[in-house]
């Protein structure tokens, strides 16, 4: 009687159970039960398959004492070895192997497996040994491209890094937000830091732009204690390698690798960066991974949290040992999402025996971090710095952008003439007649419903430049609540009503006066807008749109 | 930090029942899967006509799979089974539990997002234990291919992923079975459309009307001349404290009758019978549709290609057997098969085999002959030709034909109960329209009840649900009338002269000359793929979480 009776198993459950029997005489004892009870094909493919494989197995079944090695491929040596634990089987089977066909590969496979059989016991208790540091073009001589290990840039070990470096990104002239979270992040590890470790070190805000020196203020107020900026007109809009330059030079300024005549500065006498965080904004995120390249250092990109403690680490190529641990400090562990946050990783940047992974850099994800409160009363160091920009750098020019942010603000607005499909018969007369009472009011504007803004109306390419998106009210449009907000040939569904539903008037216009608009209006005019709109622009140029709504409200 | 692919064994696409019970075994089987779901919750996504059977035949059953299924994911069993013959106010009334109860374990009322959600905390559970997991809100937009073989997914929020096994329970508008071109949106009339209504009301209250104990339920099935000549029928179901009520009809008929598919559902909603059990007061908590595959011509007979299996709705997988349709019992046998199939390909190290197995295995437990049955193949088809069809609709209607409807009113009621008869029914007016309206003209009683119920217009019901609308996700690509103009009469939530639905009928003036044009805004989508078909269109799915989002489903 087999361990396993086959019909008393759904076939899923066989499947992994039958990997583990290796009696064929078992397995036809199953097969045997299965025959007599349920007879499934598929259990019996299952177990015949299995069968075969175990008998293949045992055919083959070989003693590595006698095997002659001739025989057998390099796979199959690899695999009788794996089975092999006396070091002095092995030494005899590679003396075979030099002996007769000499394959380098099956060499390697046995000594391989000698030094796993006898290795632990010739390191046990002894000092775990070093690890060899070879450059990799010496390792790989044969190789145009060692890329084992990227050829660094710097190649620095050993050198000081202090202080935490926050890139402050500005656009359009405003430092954005991110730049000031970054600052309350940096302010609050750096004040703990400094507490943990005895420390003194800063908290520093760089500013590159044209007009960099307008938000020295701000970025001191949000947490820094130095800031380095860089102000000249032709960088006004981002660009790769001036803001790279300039940035790397910066941080390289007072160290080792010091630009001429930036060697000795007064406010810096440390070789580069311990930390630096920049935003992961669309030109943060090309920047950072710019500069940490450039200064020879990793990224993590795209965290959502930060935050510095030691790290025990055993990977030999940082410990420099095999086998040993080591306990890094100041480690900055830089949190990052992966999977939409289903799962989130901890990057850490440690340096090798051999070379500096530093300035451990991260860039943040807009919104990952409060928004601190501005200190204005908080002193901070500046410095100007001074720094000849190459033409080179200048190369690729920005000839056009366009700002997608900006738009249509409807908000603010003391009236609001919205139009809706009412409009369907002379779409582009029912704009024009909105428009001209739009012009009718001092402080007013243009919207539109969403039935108008994804119809297929074709309009006349003077009013065609108002039909746009963001004109749209509503729920995936705009909010608006101005004083009076005149709805022409608008139904009123939900997603409208949302977008106006706190005006504090609001005047509907439609053919329909069971139209939905009429559970939301404070006045409905029964009408046809292309009748109703010219007559409202006339009462309020007349200054009697009051008494035009006095007389229809009843 | 590495730009290495994700790999998983298995990724699963959906979470509804077949990719519940596809994951679930796979899980048993130790095998590392990922489950994607493009809903907030599995089930948002989701819409059935609400009755979910286990069959004593199906070698899986979700209670087998899922335990403690039927107490925490089910409304109410059914345990009364009438299907109503309509002709004007007169109806016939036959009970059809023989139908119902042939080979059937159990078979109780969900609403599916309760449902799904409840499956998808259970698969999730169970696959992280073999390193995988269910995420949400991601939405897989293709097949990832390496030297143009299947071997992965590709998706709008995260990178590709790669894996042994990919199994489609997209649902109904699979775009991994479309990507793989194993299914298509061509033939209207491979299709259902449903459309349904759910009813608030008190437990006790439904005890009352319907005469049933508190953890019994009713079903009740709607055929004859309501639906204005168009092809397909009503149904009922009770649900703890809500009805389930909808319209099923052929997509082909829909489109061809210009018929608002919410107006047909209203001509239910309205009819006398209904009165007893709607009472006066009517509140609507949700208005949804769906596409339903019509398995007898869409079920894919070898629903697999290199890596990828197809389950479920994806695969076409859903069997209308005459009244009664059964769609999520086969899901759940066809996911787990699928599984099953895997592991065992997986056990004999090739797991590029599962699709065969796959195959073999939907053969051999007879799942394929209850899809595609033969006997329809024999009488059924011959059935649609039109001339067999005029003629059977003149018999059945004459006074011969009448006569014998009169004599053999049992006989009729046996038919109406046995599972063979049933199955091969011509997809034609004669078994939808004529012979149920010639059976309650002739056998029928007048019902004297008034229903006094008012339905909600379609404008109250897109503002009813929930939305988050991103970027549109189907293109008009031909926006003149001729070319898509029966999608503002076939979309669901959509109608000739209503301006605040998906498809809109637009005569538009440039410079002297008309255009008859469709207009297209996809906010009110309800992503039932009914405009994929009968409009010419690019059809994909919302991004993950946006889009339509179902709270009874």
């Amino acid at each position: 009687m087999p361990d396993i009776d086959p019909t008393e198993h759904e076939i899923a459950e066989l499947g992994p159970k039958i990997k583990d029997v290796d009696d064929a005489d078992e397995l036809r004892a199953m097969l045997a039960l299965e025959e007599d009870g349920e007879d499934r094909v598929p259990v019996k493919t299952l177990i015949e398959d299995r069968i075969e494989k175990v008998e293949d197995e045992g055919d083959g079944e070989m003693d590595p004492e006698t095997v002659d090695l001739a025989d057998l491929t390099v796979a199959d040596v690899a695999n009788m070895v794996r089975e092999v634990d006396d070091g002095d089987v092995l030494r005899d089977l590679l003396e075979r192997e030099k002996a007769g066909q000499d394959r380098k590969t099956a060499k390697s496979q046995i000594e391989s497996r000698i030094e796993s059989v006898e290795g632990t016991e010739e390191t046990e208790g002894e000092e775990t040994a070093e690890v060899e540091y070879v450059p990799p073009e010496e390792k790989y001589p044969e190789l145009d491209h060692p890329t084992n290990d990227k050829q660094w840039v710097e190649g620095t070990v050993g050198a000081e890094y202090r202080d935490m470096w926050v890139y402050c990104e500005t656009q359009a002239g405003e430092l954005v937000d991110v730049s000031k979270e970054m600052l309350g992040k940096a302010r609050e590890l750096m004040d703990t830091y400094n507490e943990d470790y005895d420390e003194d070190e800063r908290v520093v805000a760089v500013l590159i732009g044209s007009d960099a020196s307008d938000h020295i203020e701000d970025v001191i107020a949000y947490g820094a204690d130095l800031v380095v900026s860089h102000e000249d007109p032709r960088l006004e809009r981002f660009r790769h390698q001036p803001y790279t330059e300039i940035f790397c030079d910066m941080a390289r300024a007072g160290g080792e690798l010091a630009a001429e005549g930036r060697e000795d500065v007064a406010w810096k006498d440390y070789h580069e960066p311990r930390y630096t965080v920049f935003p992961a904004t669309n030109n943060g995120r090309d920047l950072s991974a710019l500069v940490q390249g450039e200064l020879d250092s990793g990224l993590a990109s795209d965290c959502s949290g930060l935050y510095i403690e030691s790290a025990m680490i055993s990977n030999p190529a940082k410990v420099g040992t095999a086998g040993d641990k080591k306990e890094f400090e100041r480690v900055l562990h830089m949190k990052r999402p992966d999977f939409s946050g289903f799962e989130y990783s901890t990057i850490l940047c440690i340096d090798k025996p051999n070379r500096d992974f530093h300035p451990q850099g991260a860039s943040v994800i807009p919104g990952s971090f409060e928004m601190p409160d501005p200190d204005y009363e908080r002193d901070g160091e500046v410095v100007d710095y001074e720094m000849d920009l190459d033409e080179e750098w200048f190369t690729v020019e920005v000839e056009e952008y366009d700002r997608l942010s900006g738009g249509v603000d409807l908000t603010g607005n003391d009236v609001v003439v919205a139009v809706g499909r009412g409009i369907g018969d002379d779409p582009t007369q029912g704009i024009e007649q909105a428009l001209d009472l739009v012009d009718a009011f001092d402080e007013a504007d243009l919207g539109l419903s969403r039935g108008v803004i994804t119809s297929s109306y074709s309009f006349d390419s003077h009013v065609e430049q108002y039909v746009t998106e963001e004109r749209q009210i509503g729920e995936s449009g705009q909010e608006v609540e101005p004083d009076v907000y005149i709805a022409a040939g608008i139904s009123g569904a939900i997603q409208h009503k949302v977008g106006c539903d706190e005006s504090d008037t609001i005047i509907a216009v439609n053919t329909n006066p069971d139209a939905d608009i009429r559970d939301f209006s404070d006045y409905l005019i029964e009408g046809d807008l292309f009748e109703v709109l010219p007559q409202l622009t006339e009462a309020v140029e007349a200054g009697e749109l009051g008494a035009m709504m006095e007389a229809s409200d009843d | 930090m590495t730009d290495a692919v994700e790999e998983y064994e298995a990724v699963v696409v959906g979470c509804g029942p077949g990719g519940a019970a596809a994951a679930a075994t796979l899980a048993r089987n130790g095998v590392e899967t990922l489950v994607l779901e493009r809903g907030v919750d599995a089930g948002s996504k989701n819409v059935s006509g609400g009755l979910i059977y286990a069959e004593e035949s199906a070698p899986y059953t979700i209670d087998g799979l899922f335990p403690d299924f039927r107490e925490e994911a089910t409304e109410r069993p059914v345990t009364e089974n009438v299907i109503h013959n309509i002709a004007g106010d007169k109806v016939k009334s036959f009970d059809i539990g023989d139908l119902h109860h042939h080979d059937t374990a159990w078979a109780d009322a969900v609403l599916r997002r309760k449902m799904d959600s409840w499956l998808a905390q259970q698969v999730h559970e169970r696959t992280r234990e073999t390193g995988g997991g269910l995420l949400t809100e991601v939405h897989v937009t293709g097949l990832l291919r390496e030297r143009g073989e299947i071997v992965g997914v590709t998706t709008e929020e995260l990178d590709p992923i790669k894996a042994d096994l990919v199994v489609a329970a997209d649902g109904v508008n699979s775009e991994l079975a479309r990507d793989a071109g194993l299914m298509d949106w061509e033939d209207p009339d491979e299709w259902f459309q449903g459309v349904k209504a759910v009813v608030d009301m008190e437990p006790g209250v439904i005890n009352d009307r319907f005469d049933v104990a508190p953890d019994d339920g009713a079903a009740h099935l709607f055929s004859g001349d309501l639906f204005d000549g168009v092809r397909g029928g009503g149904f009922l179901y009770t649900n703890e404290d809500s009805l389930s009520i909808g319209t099923v009809f052929h997509l082909d008929s829909i489109a061809e009758e210009h018929a608002e598919p919410h107006e047909l559902l209203d001509s239910l909603l309205t009819h006398p019978l209904m009165a007893q059990w709607l009472g006066g007061e009517y509140d609507e908590r949700e208005y949804s549709a769906k596409l339903v595959p019509d398995s007898k011509k869409a079920a894919h007979p070898s629903p697999h290609k290199d890596r990828l299996v197809l389950v479920g709705d994806a695969a076409g997988q859903m069997q209308a057997q005459g009244p009664i349709i059964k769609g999520m019992n086969h899901a759940v046998t066809a996911g787990a098969l699928a599984a099953e199939a895997f592991a065992d390909a997986r056990a004999r190290n090739d797991p590029s085999q599962a699709g065969e197995l796959y195959e073999k295995k939907l053969h051999d437990e007879g799942v394929m002959d209850k899809l595609r049955p033969t006997g329809y193949k024999v009488f059924g088809q011959l059935g649609e030709l039109s001339p067999v069809d005029d003629l059977s609709n003149a018999v059945a209607d004459s006074a011969v034909g009448r006569f014998g409807v009169r004599a053999a009113a049992g006989l009729l009621e046996r038919a109406y109960s046995s599972p063979r008869m049933v199955s091969m029914i011509p997809d034609t007016k004669l078994p939808y329209v004529t012979l149920p309206t010639v059976i309650a003209e002739e056998l029928g009683e007048p019902v004297t009840d008034e229903n006094t119920v008012s339905p909600p217009d379609l404008a109250d019901r897109i503002g009813d649900l929930t939305y988050d609308v991103g970027d549109p996700h189907i293109e008009l690509v031909d926006n003149s009338f001729e070319a898509s103009g029966t999608a503002v009469t076939a979309c669901p939530v959509s109608a000739q002269d209503f301006g605040g639905g998906c498809y809109r009928d637009e005569t538009v003036k440039t410079n002297g000359s008309e255009e008859h044009l469709v207009s297209l805004d996809t906010q009110p989508c309800v992503e039932c793929g009914t405009c994929a078909i009968v409009a010419d269109t690019e059809w994909e799915h919302p991004a993950g979480g946006k889009g339509v989002e179902f709270k009874q489903g």
